[in-house]
């Protein structure tokens, strides 16, 4: 059985976009698994029906499976959920307003909720993250120093970090490379040369842009709820 | 210009004489400190004392943060529910010892000090908590030197002292976005760089029981390991006075940490 993946974030409150997201991928073969990475609330409109819907999900729907970002983690910790910590990054980035705009966006019926998802999922070799291991609202892009982006993945012992909170969609793909190590001790020196694995990050976008991801051939595909593939409908490899 | 580099004195105050004895003896007046003054070992209070008084540039180490800022500031994973007990023992004893001087002292002290390209921190960049050991990932340690900017980083905390060197990096990526319909490929080039550990003077754990420390010659790039024996007996005997577990004592006269790991080695501290 083809098994694929449709990974989504950022929809901060659009129910609508949501809708569209479900309805394209009823029409998608082989998607039987939907991840939202986050970010799932925002301070621009009232988050609650699509938080409610992504709790109740309707037949026929795909049942999402759900991590917090970097929206949730304000809120949360605004809440007092998130231990001493306060939404701090919000109030110096966005302001006061923001922070109000963010409280009053969500009903306190669904802090429960978003206070019980996890950080992250790991599956098959596949990291999901809303940032990265390293911070929620780590910003990795197609643009990130190769270094870093190894770094992230040695951190999570994956092959596979997908990642949202640039909202970005790309797929880089380390292909090689090596790197001289030569330690000397007390009790003598080594030599070492690390490979560089084959290792991807991909973006998957935010909002109406989102990605598939096929499991058994490793591609990606980034979409628009239009449906359209963003890229002339070719998989990346 | 030769400067030595020591690490991780923890309260061994013979062990940090016979240390710096060994650097004045090479006529080297320059020495910076890698954090850790105080835990474990008995002269919290000494040990401080002569760092001051040889106005000794020095980071903050892990314990030293954990001293100021209590417990809870603690994020070292120790190798099991025991040590971790007697870590608390410890960490309260030498708590109570500590003079509000000293202690005001422990709480001034930078994370990190930065000489031109070369960068002195306790762990790594990131945290005082976060082990470089000889051999994480080679491409994670260089990033580690990136990221702080510097060319040769020198960090302490494991208590193992090593010289690493990273060179003839490269690393070739394959990108695909929505702005382009053919792959993009690239290589890039990787730059050298160096990770100095400075071991441990009042703690060894490198399989040996002398305290060791290094020797940086700025302009020739030279690094040399030291290893210097102390008056081991004269510490253990203040150990086991001061009423710190015996164990401390055992282990400073093996040289290892090796006993406690049989009993949870899984434990990890979750602070």
């Amino acid at each position: 059985m083809i098994e694929r993946w449709a990974l989504v974030s950022g929809l901060k409150g659009d129910l609508e976009t949501y809708e569209l997201i479900q309805s394209d991928l009823k029409k998608a073969r082989g998607v039987n698994t939907l991840f939202v990475l986050g970010d799932m609330i925002g301070p621009e409109r009232n988050c609650d029906a699509l938080l409610n819907r992504l709790q109740n999900p309707r037949r026929g729907e795909l049942k999402p499976q759900c991590i917090y970002g970097w929206w949730e983690e304000q809120l949360l910790a605004e809440q007092g959920l998130r231990g001493e910590q306060k939404a701090d990054a919000l109030r110096l980035n966005k302001g006061e307003e923001a922070v109000t705009a963010l409280l009053n966006a969500v009903d306190s019926y669904h802090l429960k909720w978003l206070a019980s998802l996890q950080f992250g999922f790991i599956e098959l070799d596949c990291g999901l993250i809303h940032g990265s291991s390293a911070d929620i609202g780590d910003n990795l892009t197609s643009q990130t120093s190769p270094l870093i982006l190894i770094d992230r993945l040695t951190r999570l012992d994956v092959n596979r970090l997908f990642t949202a909170h640039s909202t970005e969609q790309f797929h880089l793909e380390l292909t090689g490379g090596g790197l001289d190590s030569q330690v000397k001790e007390l009790n003598g020196e080594s030599q070492h040369q690390q490979k560089v694995s084959k290792q991807s990050i991909i973006g998957i976008g935010a909002g109406a842009n989102y990605t598939i991801y096929d499991v058994g051939s490793d591609k990606t595909h980034f979409l628009t709820v239009s449906g359209q593939y963003n890229t002339k409908g070719k998989g990346f490899a | 210009m030769k400067h030595a580099v020591i690490s991780c004195l923890h309260a061994n105050l013979a062990a940090v004489k016979a240390v710096l004895n060994d650097i004045d003896q090479q006529g080297i007046d320059d020495i910076t400190c890698l954090g850790d003054l105080v835990g474990y070992g008995p002269q919290p209070n000494e040990v401080v004392d002569l760092v001051r008084e040889r106005a000794i540039a020095s980071c903050q180490g892990c314990w030293d943060e954990d001293i100021i800022e209590g417990l809870n500031a603690c994020e070292c994973s120790y190798p099991s529910q025991l040590a971790e007990k007697r870590g608390h023992l410890a960490h309260e004893w030498t708590a109570e010892q500590l003079t509000d001087i000293n202690k005001d002292f422990l709480a001034s002290l930078p994370t990190s000090i930065r000489r031109d390209r070369i960068l002195f921190v306790h762990g790594s960049p990131n945290s005082q908590h976060e082990y470089l050991l000889p051999d994480m990932n080679a491409f994670a340690a260089l990033e580690r030197v990136e990221k702080a900017g510097a060319d040769t980083l020198f960090c302490g905390h494991t208590h193992q002292p090593y010289v690493r060197e990273l060179k003839n990096g490269s690393i070739r990526v394959r990108l695909q976005n929505t702005s382009n319909n053919k792959a993009e490929e690239k290589e890039i080039n990787l730059p050298m760089r160096k990770i100095v550990n400075a071991g441990s003077v009042g703690e060894p754990r490198h399989g040996s029981i002398n305290a060791t420390y290094v020797i940086h010659d700025d302009v020739s790039g030279e690094v040399e390991i030291k290893e210097v024996a102390y008056d081991i007996r004269q510490t253990c005997q203040a150990i086991i006075d001061a009423g710190l577990p015996p164990i401390f004592a055992w282990r400073l006269s093996h040289g290892f940490e090796f006993a406690e790991q049989a009993e949870d080695a899984s434990h990890v501290c979750e602070r």
